[in-house]
């Protein structure tokens, strides 16, 4: 009776999982019956023999978060993987002694090392995943979780806690809550918990401001993989905030022409003098905004003025960047109209489109070198997009110049015919008549 | 004047407009446009011959500039020269062997994955034959 309860519970729940596999994508129509392949057939049966499985089953305990699409479980190491004990044994007394090599739960502090026995392994490792690093414990260690842990900090985040303990999946995995797209809010589900970063010191809103900035609307709107993710900075197994020195380096990473520039700047010296983070002075961290000209200058909304004094050298600096910007944007924001005119007029608007994007390229450029905070490197970059701009604005004046002329041409082929039937009919008259 | 010879004379005019107005569109549709037309399938990037290894050239493909390399071991690759960060045109740097980006160093390999700098995608392929001797750069199937 017992094995039958047991098979059942078997066959439901290799059903159950069938079914979120098909629900997940997988294009086969419902009376199509699927063939197991190998490794399903070879899971099955290790599924069926493994006793730990089989009695949490049907108990109906089995751990929270349990995924029976676990990595591990997907590559057959079942609870004993882990939690040891013998998975052969029925008996539960026997299967769970000390004898078989059971070691339980783990305390929260002992699982960096409890995920590190097989993790830090290289030799282990290489059988499953060769290409893994194997130094994530280490790493750990130097993370502030780790050193909090360490400290005797229990509630600070530890392996399960990113990847949970009994749903891991590979981070390329959507489902997975280390995937790119996924790791704000596994970050943010301790991070935004107030009550759980009371006492820490640090704010719970990044979410909030990340979700908002420009990196955030790109990865979480847009599901630009491509963008950063909190671990992209902060690093992940040993996720520490970048310091003042290393905050221009991070940015740069990807802002690469922006830190070149930056970093020859005498700016950079004077902020590091004066402790100031680089990037983040300007930009703001989490909450990172899209870029605007208005940045610049000495208008309100001008993060130069919020050190420089109206009339200094800095500030007379953003003054003319400003300037040299805005006679660009002008400029070509007029030949963006024309284009616009000549589209909507029906006309050729490619040779105008191929300049515009040069155009558009000055532009780009120049508001890169904007970090360069000097106004003889900016202008070159603005008066060539500026000519640029001009160019398309005479080839979109010609272009329109030519839809008036057809226009005009079928006008006057339209009054020339009209006359032609006029004249036609009183000459047709004129010959009746005589 | 008469109103015969008038009538003759708007006659003629009319008749001389109405033969202008249909000869002019017709001299204009017999001679070749200045540009290709913008949705196209593919274009003519030349001859093969006369593209040398590690060479690259920007070809306008309707809209879209596409850049066309020459890679050292001779094969032809063609890829969208915008850039997927923020649309400058990218161009081959013959001392790296790569695509490089100048607005903000980004980095791409002569297969359009982006390797460095912000670029957040791979550069869309398109298809390059050789016919005869002359380079054909055609949309990919989709």
């Amino acid at each position: 009776m017992k094995a039958l309860r047991i098979s059942t519970m078997i066959t439901l729940a290799l059903a159950l999982v069938s079914g979120a596999a098909l629900a997940d994508g997988t294009s086969v129509s419902a009376n199509e019956e699927v063939a197991p392949s190998d490794a399903e057939v070879a899971r099955r049966a290790f599924l069926e023999n493994d006793q730990c499985y089989q009695c949490h089953l049907e108990d109906e305990n089995l751990p929270e978060h349990f995924f029976i699409d676990d990595i591990h479980m997907q590559a057959n190491l079942s609870c004993a993987g882990c939690h040891g004990g013998d998975p052969a044994s029925d008996d539960d007394e026997e299967s769970m002694s000390e004898e078989a090599g059971f070691l339980g739960v783990p305390s929260r502090s002992e699982v960096p090392e409890f995920c590190g026995r097989c993790h830090s392994d290289i030799e282990f490792m290489r059988r499953y995943q060769p290409r893994i690093p194997t130094d994530q414990v280490n790493r750990y260690s130097t993370s502030l979780h780790g050193q909090l842990l360490s400290s005797g900090d229990d509630n600070v985040a530890n392996c399960t806690s990113c990847h949970t303990a009994h749903g891991v999946l590979p981070a390329s995995d959507a489902r997975s809550s280390v995937h790119p797209l996924n790791v704000p809010s596994t970050c943010n589900s301790c991070h935004g918990d107030t009550d759980h970063m009371a006492g820490y010191d640090i704010p719970t809103d990044q979410y909030e401001q990340y979700a908002k900035s420009v990196h955030g609307v790109a990865l979480l709107e847009k599901e630009d993989t491509g963008a950063p993710a909190c671990n992209d900075c902060h690093g992940n197994h040993g996720a520490l905030p970048p310091g003042i020195s290393s905050v221009t380096q991070v940015c740069g990473h990807c802002h690469v022409n922006n830190l070149q520039f930056f970093e020859a700047t005498p700016m950079a010296r004077a902020f590091e003098d004066s402790e100031l983070h680089g990037c983040e002075e300007c930009h703001g961290n989490h909450g990172v905004a899209r870029t605007s000209d208005e940045m610049v200058g000495t208008g309100d909304a001008s993060v130069c003025m919020d050190c420089h004094d109206d009339g200094d050298d800095g500030s007379d600096a953003a003054g003319r960047i400003r300037a040299q910007l805005d006679s660009l944007t002008e400029v070509y924001g007029i030949a963006l109209e024309r284009q616009e005119e000549v589209n909507t007029k029906g006309m050729d608007d490619v040779d105008i489109g191929f300049i515009l994007q040069e155009a558009h390229q000055s532009l780009i450029q120049a508001r890169t070198l904007v970090h360069t905070f000097d106004p003889e490197r900016v202008g070159p970059r603005t008066r060539e997009g500026v000519e640029k701009s001009k160019s398309a604005i005479e080839i979109a004046e010609s272009t329109i110049q030519e839809y008036s002329f057809r226009r005009r041409g079928f006008g006057m082929g339209t009054l020339f015919i009209t006359i032609l039937v006029i004249a036609l009919f009183f000459r047709i008259r004129q010959m009746e008549s005589s | 004047m008469d109103r015969r010879k008038f009538t003759n004379m708007v006659l003629a005019g009319g008749l001389l407009g109405w033969i202008g107005s249909v000869l002019y569109p017709i001299v204009c549709y017999l001679t070749p446009p200045k540009v290709a037309e913008a949705n196209v399938g593919s274009v003519k990037a030349g001859t093969a011959s006369d593209f040398r290894p590690n060479t690259a050239q920007i070809v306008k493909f309707g809209r879209k500039p596409v850049i066309l390399i020459r890679t050292e071991g001779g094969d032809f690759r063609a890829l969208n020269a915008t850039c997927t960060h923020l649309d400058c045109i990218v161009q081959y740097r013959t001392d790296l062997k790569q695509i490089w980006c100048a607005c903000h160093n980004g980095l791409y390999d002569t297969r359009g994955r982006n390797i460095s700098g912000p670029p957040p995608r791979p550069l869309d392929e398109y298809v390059v034959k050789v016919v005869n001797d002359e380079i054909l750069v055609s949309r990919p199937a989709v």
